[in-house]
């Protein structure tokens, strides 16, 4: 008896988490709840990514998404004023257009999700750190150094938007 | 049909050392926090000439379990106002991710849950898992101390991440590798890289002392001016399990340092016999762990606390750079002889070296320009007074 549907099974849970989890954050009215959410989705995500056979990539994305960037999300709301708006009118007016937007999007999206149907089956390799840094340092060198940059100036930026002056 | 071990089923044996696993991982957390707990008390006691529980058992040993059983006949309080579920979230998003720690370290050859590729990546990934639950106990207690408590967690804890990571590579650069395993299997005798690198065991202790909330940086639950922190509106077998997390944590901290700094099962006598060796080993982590664990202690009951803006301005200004400058030197050394770890090893003790004697330094400069504007600020004053 083989178990390889058990890995179909997980693909589907997780996938129920993904998705339930996106349009969680984008429907629930209370923003710290959404937050939650999607650090959980993040969290799906990851393990999206150990069952394709990339640990260290799901690693990465728990440490930076779900340790960091969530906080960083969550600590931003905690110092928003918060006047007990109905949060979920911000995105209701919105929708006509939001839809418009995002409908050819989605149309070319699920088409390039389809054309993957037949795909190689990914061979876990216990995260060996090796392919990716030859190709994050060598095949992706360029984008790298130009992510890293862009990563620079943005953080100069808001150093030099928050800096107050030193005697008031 | 596939047979596993034991004659059993793959599915079943699978599912079956998924139980022993956690089962052996929790024990050993909350017995091992049992022991911490009573260590805590005796240490702090002998060190402020006090006797500490003596009552309960024999030289008091089993005040702590008095203590457990009564924290879990506890009444579970909620206040009314708090966030319902996040509340009841929060103290299992904090343990979770440390009881899931104990997987990969390696108590002893073989001795070893799993061992993975990137353990080392894998556990400062969980590491930082427990900052979201400390800040959403923080905002669920709806509670304004333990909020600030929260908060003040979130930035110290993404804040220590930085040169606690930083250190660890150093010795990855090392070793070429992100195995727990592998990096013990580099290590023997005094060829322990606790030598070679000091450096960047002492930025990683003080980092780690951060990382697991305790004196001198225990700002997210100091009792003078925050009440308990997070941990205010909690009570019962919640606490409990914030506090368990807490000296697990602890735990897992020492044993990294034991495990990529001073050789972590290795130890005299551990290859006489194919289960004896294995046992010593064991043995000998646990000793070392145990060491480090007791050092905190020590700290604990010797240092005081540090202010907010201290705590980032340390880690900013002063880990951050070091550990940046000390990667740096490894990494080119490194390269520049390869296979002789000598030139590293000098170069590490040099520069610690160099940091312990430019501390006093910096202090003193400092110390100047403060009483410079506290005098000029009061000048001002005078002179703004004058003319009434």
């Amino acid at each position: 008896m083989s178990y390889d549907f058990l890995e179909t099974v997980l693909f589907a849970l997780l996938t129920i988490g993904i998705v339930g989890g996106a349009v969680g954050v984008v429907f629930l009215n209370r923003i710290t709840g959404a937050a939650l959410l999607m650090a959980f989705t993040f969290l799906c995500n990851a393990g999206m990514f150990v069952l394709l056979g990339a640990e260290t990539i799901a690693a990465f994305q728990v440490l930076i998404y779900v340790g960091a960037i969530t906080v960083l999300i969550l600590y931003g709301v905690m110092f928003t004023p918060q006047q007990h708006r109905p949060y979920a009118l911000f995105f209701q007016k919105q929708t006509p257009w939001a839809a418009l937007f995002v409908a050819p999007i989605a149309i070319f999206v699920a088409l390039f999700a389809f054309s993957f149907r037949d795909s190689a089956h990914p061979t876990p390799r216990g995260g060996d750190l090796v392919p990716l840094a030859t190709s994050v340092f060598k095949d992706f060198a360029f984008p790298f150094e130009v992510a890293s940059v862009l990563l620079l100036a943005a953080m100069i930026g808001a150093i030099v938007l928050v800096k107050r002056d030193e005697d008031e | 049909m596939v047979v596993g071990p034991f004659g059993l089923d793959p599915a079943i044996w699978a599912v079956l050392r998924l139980i022993i696993a956690i089962a052996l991982a929790a024990g050993l957390v909350f017995n091992g926090a049992l022991a911490q707990i009573y260590l805590e008390r005796k240490i702090q006691a002998i060190i402020q000439d006090r006797v500490g529980p003596i009552h309960t058992g024999p030289w008091g040993l089993l005040q702590t379990f008095a203590d457990a059983i009564k924290l879990l006949g506890k009444e579970d309080i909620r206040a009314r106002l708090t966030d319902h579920w996040f509340f009841l979230a929060a103290p299992a998003i904090v343990f979770s991710p440390m009881l899931a720690s104990y997987v990969v370290i390696p108590f002893a050859p073989g001795v070893v849950g799993a061992d993975l590729n990137i353990g080392l990546l894998y556990l400062t990934t969980l590491g930082s898992m427990t900052v979201l639950g400390i800040v959403l106990a923080g905002w669920a207690s709806n509670n304004k101390y333990s909020l600030i408590g929260g908060l003040r967690s979130a930035g110290q804890l993404i804040s220590y991440e930085v040169p606690q990571i930083l250190s660890l590579v150093t010795v990855v650069l090392l070793v070429g590798s992100l195995s727990l395993t592998k990096i013990v299997d580099g290590q023997g005798g005094w060829h322990v890289y606790g030598l070679i690198v000091p450096l960047a065991f002492v930025t990683y202790f003080i980092a780690g002392l951060a990382e697991t909330n305790r004196v001198p940086f225990d700002l997210p639950e100091a009792e003078s001016e925050l009440v308990a922190g997070f941990l205010t509106e909690y009570s019962g077998m919640r606490w409990g399990l914030f506090f368990v997390a807490e000296y697990g944590e602890v735990t897992v901290v020492a044993s990294i340092i034991t495990t990529l700094w001073f050789g972590g099962w290795h130890g005299p006598f551990t290859d006489i016999h194919p289960l004896l060796g294995p046992a010593l080993g064991v043995l000998w982590f646990t000793l070392k762990t145990y060491f480090f664990v007791l050092v905190f202690m020590w700290i604990r009951a010797t240092l005081p606390r540090f202010r907010i803006d201290q705590l980032m301005s340390l880690c900013w200004k002063l880990l951050i750079p070091v550990t940046l400058l000390n990667l740096m030197v490894t990494a080119v050394l490194l390269l520049a002889f390869p296979g002789t770890h000598v030139p590293v090893a000098i170069a590490n003790w040099l520069m610690l070296g160099g940091v312990m004697l430019l501390i006093p330094f910096l202090q003193k400069r400092r110390l100047i320009a403060l009483r410079q504007r506290l005098e000029t600020r009061r000048l001002a004053l005078a002179t703004a007074e004058r003319p009434r």
